[in-house]
């Protein structure tokens, strides 16, 4: 059947045979958040697409519970300037792990990403956390406003130099990656626009912790940017960012690669399809997200597990489908050997991700990371997440039984018969090892299945988002 | 333009096609023999300022370029009678003067240069100037001569285009204690069956997706080479004390692999921080810092291996993406440039200069002029150095310095 660019980008509908099935329901949820529980999946298989994604699109409010607790651990007193960047990785984590809207945290990733802005540098907890909210807040609303403020956004005015630059001598590290990676992508303006771009950034600084526009170090002459010529500042150099008709296709391939596929090079009409949308729609990245994850394309067999998980979406996928809570804290320790330190992107182009996430050391440390989080012996994480406990609340005994719910929740049951019969194998015999002699019929049974457990989680197929 | 980092097609494909030799051997499965020659890469991650590194502290134009941020006359540390290392490279600057096992290749660069980081670095690892780079010049040499390899990263860093198209993947090892598959079993019979499924189950024969294919494959590669490191002592009393630093701990892990004798011939190790946009310093400061970190780790790291015997198999090369505008900017740092030097350090290397310091008073928009291609450098480092044919590994025929 031959589906032109747009047609692709059509809802999905389901048919007999193409079926709105657990897969489909779990492809939804990873991609769109960070997994999904037993529960989730139940019901979103019930209840067909059009409202599990409405569902999913709209969120649920957050309870008072959960903003009171995040607020206060984002206020001055618990979240000084110079509050350790751990804690800011983990006070963001417990937001992932808890949130009723997690499409929206996970765009706010996506857009973390884009501006990848490094604690490291910047060395001020309220910035980073400041920058976190202005993505938060147009994380599926306006990239247009997003972009004109992260000029004088003050964590990024920082990481960039913006603070730094003058008129006579301006320094060109923002202009050079607002086109090159905020915007535009590489190819789309010359050496020239960055020169004459850097001199509109000059003149920023930060005063009372607040972005503030000094006219007196700012150059006010003309500047030449796109073949247009006036007196811009900043603002007026992302505004025309905007206008070139390259900006909306970078945005739409990028978030193509984030939710749809980073396997194969999709064809430029079927990005100009999303670019033209993006563009109709004044840059409301809401849109454009709906669009993509109704679609055709993303239900397709193409998008399915044709990502690598990032290493923030494998821990927070087994502890929500383990139905556990993890210290924060902790977590965000083990993510640094997984290669993904939130509010520490390794450089102002992100995290590579695909393939990159994994190597031979981080497949060992996400190993670790399911071992940590099923044995119940993990140091940091201890009996909060348990397979066995999990198993109990769902009333499943039985190894077979036991399988196939474990494989249920984390992989939709798809994975090759073999493996299934490996991991029963292991529980036949596991039931006739020895054991100490003082473990009590119920020690081995959860041993079995935390052992088991464990070992769904190095299945090659869990890897895939 | 399309990066490797952007869709990866090509090189899955690459990946499957080799799926049943790989599934014959491992990473580490034929020690080279104890002689073989050990190429140690340096990656300098950010623009190197190569001007405050090797500094033409003669030449009054660089004092006039760089009123805040040059280094005095009086502190550099002389090589040769115009040329100085910054300060912070006093070690550097003891192994070329005393022990001549330094080569400083000066106007190292390319053609029509990029000032993206990002796309400089692909070139640069790549060793190519194509449009899109998929493989990279060690992965290229490895599958034209296949030998084990390591890119020892730092806790949270992805491997380098510059190993992609290896044969086996290179595997990432950041510490031996952490290089373990780890299981929680009642006893020996237990942790046996649980670690037998976790290696049986990426055994599979190949599937539709090559994205799962490629995990499995780093799964069975990993595992493998997991039980060989294993085996390595976790001991390793070195010869001279390392700086405690991280980039020094990573080379005393090269070294003790190195002399554990399981035949790597390639590491690839990376230091990060050289984007000095602003506050860069001069004698001392951020840079200052960076290059001292550098300095002393691959000064201690090589009279390690010479005490044991291995200098004059060792070269370790460093690079970095490109050097720094040759006049600073308004916040005391410098702008993105491109011509920069580069070092060879090891027992073997022709200790001595090549190449004149690029001019500072004929610059493309403020930028030094590369004399020497960076492929050149690449093709005496495969042909010379490790005996692979470059042109292979590079697509056309380079000139080889004179380095070795």
């Amino acid at each position: 059947m031959f589906l032109d660019a747009h047609s692709l980008w059509q809802p999905y509908s389901a048919t007999p045979a193409d079926p709105w099935d657990a897969r489909k329901v779990g492809h939804l949820y990873r991609r769109a958040g960070f997994g999904a529980t037993h529960a989730e999946i139940a019901a979103g298989v019930a209840d067909g697409p059009e409202k599990t994604l409405e569902r999913i699109l709209n969120g649920r409010p957050e309870s008072a519970e959960f903003t009171r607790t995040t607020e206060f651990m984002a206020s001055e007193k618990s979240m000084p300037p110079g509050a350790p960047q751990p804690r800011l990785a983990a006070w963001w984590l417990d937001r992932m792990l808890k949130t009723a809207h997690p499409l929206r945290e996970k765009l706010t990733l996506f857009w973390h990403n884009h501006f990848a802005t490094s604690n490291a540098k910047v060395r001020n907890a309220r910035h980073m956390l400041g920058q976190y909210r202005l993505m938060n807040e147009h994380a599926l609303g306006s990239f247009r406003k997003m972009l004109v403020a992260m000029g004088s956004d003050p964590a990024m005015m920082i990481w960039l130099d913006t603070i730094q630059s003058v008129k006579g001598k301006p320094n060109e590290n923002y202009a050079r990656e607002l086109m090159e990676l905020f915007s535009l992508g590489i190819g789309n303006y010359t050496e020239a626009d960055i020169r004459e771009a850097a001199r509109a950034f000059t003149g920023y600084q930060i005063v009372g912790g607040k972005s503030k526009f000094n006219s007196y170090w700012h150059d006010a002459g003309d500047k030449t940017v796109f073949g247009k010529t006036g007196r811009f500042q900043g603002e007026d150099i992302a505004e025309a960012c905007l206008d070139q008709p390259a900006c909306a296709k970078f945005i739409a391939a990028k978030l193509y690669r984030f939710l749809v596929a980073e396997t194969a090079s999709p064809l430029p009409e079927v990005i100009d399809a999303l670019a033209e949308l993006y563009r109709k729609a004044d840059y409301d990245t809401g849109v454009l997200v709906a669009t993509m994850l109704r679609s055709r394309l993303f239900f397709a067999p193409e998008s399915y597990r044709a990502k690598i998980k990032s290493p923030v979406e494998l821990a927070v996928g087994i502890i929500r489908g383990l139905e556990g809570t993890a210290g924060p804290l902790p977590l965000a320790g083990v993510l640094d050997g997984l290669g993904q330190v939130l509010f520490a992107p390794p450089s102002v182009k992100g995290w590579d991700g695909g393939t990159t996430w994994l190597n031979a050391q981080t497949l060992l440390s996400r190993n670790n990371l399911a071992l940590a989080l099923t044995s119940t012996e993990g140091i940091g994480f201890g009996s909060r997440c348990d397979p066995a406990k999990l198993l109990s609340n769902h009333g499943k005994s039985g190894d077979a039984a036991v399988v196939d719910f474990l494989l249920g929740v984390f992989l939709q049951g798809d994975v090759p018969t073999e493996s299934r019969g490996k991991l029963l194998d292991y529980l036949k015999t596991a039931k006739a090892a020895k054991f100490p002699v003082y473990w009590t019929a119920d020690d081995i049974a959860h041993h079995r299945y935390r052992a088991v457990a464990h070992l769904v989680l190095t299945l090659p197929e869990f890897q895939l988002a | 333009m399309a990066t490797r980092r952007d869709f990866l097609q090509s090189s899955l494909v690459g990946f499957g096609a080799t799926a049943p030799a790989f599934l014959g051997r491992t990473a580490l499965a034929a020690p080279a023999s104890k002689k073989e020659t050990v190429l140690v890469v340096v990656q300098l991650t950010g623009g190197n300022d190569g001007l405050n590194t090797v500094i033409p502290f003669k030449n009054a134009e660089y004092y006039k370029l760089r009123p805040n941020i040059a280094i005095p006359k009086n502190q550099v540390k002389g090589i040769g009678k115009d040329l100085g290392l910054h300060p912070a490279c006093a070690a550097l600057a003891r192994l070329f003067n005393d022990q001549s096992a330094v080569c400083v290749v000066q106007g190292v660069g390319y053609p029509n240069p990029s000032q993206s980081h990002f796309r400089s670095m692909d070139i640069w690892q790549a060793g190519s100037t194509a449009e899109t780079v998929t493989d990279g010049w060690i992965g290229k040499a490895l599958k034209a001569k296949p030998s084990p390899a390591f890119h020892l990263a730092a806790g949270n860093e992805t491997a380098p285009l510059a190993l992609t198209g290896a044969p086996v993947r290179v595997p990432s090892v950041a510490s031996l204690d952490d290089f373990q598959l780890k299981m929680a079993a009642a006893n020996g019979a237990d942790k046996a069956a649980q670690k037998g499924v976790i290696t049986e189950v990426a055994r599979r024969t190949a599937s539709p997706n090559n994205l799962l294919d490629f995990v499995a494959r780093t799964q069975l590669n990993t595992y493998a080479s997991s039980d060989k490191l294993a085996a390595i002592g976790k001991n390793y009393q070195p010869k001279v004390p390392y700086p405690a630093t991280a980039l020094a701990t990573r080379l005393k892990l090269a070294a003790q692999l190195i002399d554990a004798g399981i035949g790597a011939r390639i590491f690839y190790l990376t230091l990060d921080g050289f984007d000095t946009h602003a506050g860069q310093g001069g004698a001392v400061g951020a840079h200052a810092n960076l290059l001292q970190t550098l300095s002393d780790a691959v000064s201690a790291f090589y009279r390690d291996l010479a005490e044991r015997g291995h200098g004059e198999r060792v070269c370790i090369m460093t690079f970095s993406e490109f050097g720094r505008r040759g006049y600073e900017n308004g916040s005391k740092g410098t702008d993105h440039g491109s011509a920069a030097p580069l070092f060879l350090i090891g027992g073997k290397v022709k200790a001595g200069i090549l190449g004149d310091h690029p001019s500072l008073t004929k610059m493309e928009t403020g930028n030094l002029i590369h004399a020497i291609d960076f492929r050149r450098v690449y093709a005496a480092v495969l042909d010379r150095w490790l005996g692979i044919d470059a042109k292979t590994v590079l697509g056309a025929k380079f000139d080889p310095i004179a380095a070795f």
